[in-house]
């Protein structure tokens, strides 16, 4: 099972940073990829269970299923249910802890996901660079980092 | 139960770290708290269930167990067994996660225990400035790395 990996430092308080991110339907405001989303069925973006259908700059449009959502531990988790990618079974994972030296904050993104083999390097570089590298690059450029 | 949670950036790769911090009977070669440190029954370090005994600078001595060891997590656990502070059913976790954008490592160091009523704050800071951010800074020192930035990683 091909697996992604992605974690920085962000030059900000964790709770600034998820501030930020924790809302389902806030990709367009903080990742530069994405152009529009928006919630089906008129659900909070925060009930877990939510589909969040949003299209990227290039018109690629997704549909993503919030399965986990934890303010204590400040993560994120959530599958895609449609997409332009070759893949199935992608499970995500967006994280922030406390760099407690400092206050400032670790983030880590991670996926893992199904694909044919001839495939699976161009995923993960692509998911790797594309969009969890660009998004961290995007915050760390809002917080100055 | 007090909880303490202490974490910082090593500007080092994940597996450099990990190569120091797997060794549950180096802390004396790098923590200045730490006067000597033996395994016990002459058992490898790495073995889980293995107890070091080991010295603190005033001579009081401490015994603690391994737990847990995961290189494919870089993590490890360990409790107290015998220690002249009172820290009671103490157990720490110790995790390294590598910061793939710089080529650095985020060392979490994370521990739960009880103490005598009133005693909290002051075995909680002590426990959380000489042991776990002293030790950041002595491995930091030990594997010739520069001191911790603050801010603008």
């Amino acid at each position: 099972m091909p697996r992604v990996f992605v974690s920085t430092v962000i030059d900000a308080p964790p709770a600034r940073v998820w501030e930020r991110i924790r809302d389902f339907n806030a990709l367009p405001r903080w990742h530069p990829r994405i152009r529009e989303s928006r919630i089906e069925n008129g659900e909070p973006s925060d009930k877990v269970g939510c589909v969040r259908d949003f299209t990227l700059q290039n018109g690629d449009r997704l549909r993503e299923k919030l399965l986990g959502l934890s303010d204590y531990d400040m993560f994120c988790t959530y599958a895609i249910l449609e997409g332009p990618m070759p893949l199935t079974d992608y499970v995500a994972t967006l994280r922030l802890t406390p760099i407690t030296d400092g206050d400032r904050t670790f983030a880590e993104w991670s996926a893992e996901f199904e694909c044919a083999d001839e495939v699976a390097d161009d995923l993960v570089g692509g998911i790797g660079t594309n969009v969890f590298q660009g998004g961290f690059d995007a915050l760390k450029r809002h917080f100055g980092g | 139960m007090v909880k303490i949670v202490k974490s910082t950036i090593m500007e080092a790769p994940v597996e450099a770290v990990w190569e120091v911090l797997r060794d549950f009977n180096g802390h004396d070669q790098w923590h200045p708290a730490v006067a000597d440190s033996h395994i016990e029954r002459g058992q490898p370090s790495d073995k889980v269930g293995c107890v070091r005994r080991f010295h603190l600078a005033d001579g009081s001595e401490l015994r603690e167990q391994l737990l847990t060891m995961s290189d494919i997590d870089m993590a490890f656990s360990y409790c107290l067994l015998d220690t002249p502070i009172p820290l009671l059913n103490y157990v720490a976790h110790v995790r390294l996660i590598p910061v793939t954008d710089g080529d650095m490592t985020f060392w979490h160091w994370e521990s739960r225990f009880d103490t005598p009523p009133g005693r909290e704050a002051e075995l909680q800071k002590q426990v959380g400035e000489e042991i776990y951010e002293g030790g950041f800074h002595a491995v930091r020192a030990f594997m010739g790395l520069a001191p911790a930035s603050q801010g603008g990683a």
